[in-house]
């Protein structure tokens, strides 16, 4: 009983926590250093070159390209689609001021599901059109939202496959002369 | 009596606690920690860091695309820089008359005077170092109350002087 008293008694101890904190100075100053608050990304938009025109021009002779068009400006988004020769429009109306997005969304969803193997867009900005906007209605385009059904595409061994990119590659078709 | 004096002070001093005392450190360590564990979430991994300057608010955006280690072109209110420099004066986003090229609308000279030195300057190098390789990609930081009208004559203007792989630079949307 005397022999278990003295051993609870040598147990306790001090952690030594100032090496610890030292390591923790160090690091503290060379993280500040290099911590990014505000996370900048890019979104692709190539500007249409002589040669993709070119071959952008022969598919057109082809009649076999499906080329998606989409005009903003501040009154509402128009789509164009050119499918073998034949154009389809569709209007949607701007809410007051500013683009209607989700009709805007919408009727992307259902020229996309029309045409499942079309991934390029080309948008066609009105002059006095603002980059914030013009951002918004590329998240639009770009991608399906949560909850929507997938874009159902074939592989080369024409398996499905489920994605939820609608319009990826964006471009913008009025910088050249447009 | 002096002396009955001075002997009872070094009894006083003699029987007094030692002097030296513990910092408490631990709380110390406990809020060092969490700092800890906050700057290595926010830490970067990405071997670009694009800083916007206090004058340019960039639009917010879903995409989560890291970007490149490519040229820098930032487009604000006040100008157009290239690589930090300025190379073309803005008023409130407004070209002036004369930076246009008179037969082309769309053609900011001094700006391609710049991007084509950029461009001369990448080639040269992509020349000696085989590693290296003139793709032609720039990102462009844009304020986004900016005009299209205005964004078309710097995107044209880059496409002349072969940077056609323009990426718009955007907040990402938490």
């Amino acid at each position: 009983m005397k022999a278990f008293h003295k051993r609870t008694e040598d147990a306790t101890f001090e952690l030594n926590l100032a090496p610890m904190l030292d390591i923790i100075v160090s690091i503290v100053p060379m993280l500040l250093l290099s911590v990014a608050f505000v996370h900048v990304t890019v979104i692709d938009t190539p500007v249409p070159q002589a040669v993709e025109r070119a071959i952008a021009a022969a598919n057109e002779r082809n009649k076999d390209e499906v080329q998606v068009s989409l005009y903003v400006s501040k009154s509402g988004g128009r789509f164009v689609v050119t499918d073998t020769g034949q154009t389809k429009e569709t209007f949607v109306a701007a809410k007051g001021e500013k683009i209607d997005l989700e009709a805007l969304h919408k009727e992307t969803l259902a020229i996309k599901q029309a045409y499942p193997d079309v991934f390029k867009l080309e948008l066609n900005p009105d002059e006095n059109f603002p980059l914030e906007e013009i951002v918004e209605v590329l998240d639009q385009v770009r991608t399906t939202a949560h909850g929507e059904p997938k874009i159902v595409i074939k592989d080369e061994n024409g398996n499905p496959v489920e994605t939820n990119l609608m319009f990826p590659d964006v471009i913008f078709g009025n910088v050249a002369g447009g | 009596m002096a002396r009955r004096a001075k002997r009872g002070f070094a009894k006083y001093m003699d029987q007094r606690l030692p002097a030296t005392f513990k910092i408490q450190i631990t709380s110390m360590v406990d809020m060092f920690v969490i700092l800890l564990v906050f700057l290595l979430k926010s830490y970067s991994t990405s071997p670009v860091n694009i800083t916007p300057s206090d004058k340019l608010t960039l639009p917010v955006s879903t995409s989560t695309k890291a970007p490149d280690d490519v040229l820098k072109l930032v487009v604000s209110k006040s100008g157009i820089f290239v690589e930090d420099e300025k190379v073309v004066d803005l008023n409130d986003g407004v070209l002036d008359v004369k930076d246009v090229d008179e037969s082309d609308t769309q053609f900011i000279r001094s700006l391609y005077s710049a991007l084509d030195e950029q461009a001369k300057k990448s080639k040269n190098i992509a020349a000696v170092n085989e590693e290296i390789e003139f793709d032609g990609k720039v990102i462009m930081q844009a304020d986004r109350s900016l005009p299209y009208d205005l964004l078309r004559k710097v995107m044209y203007t880059s496409m002349m002087a072969g940077y056609s792989d323009v990426k718009i630079a955007v907040y990402t949307k938490e």
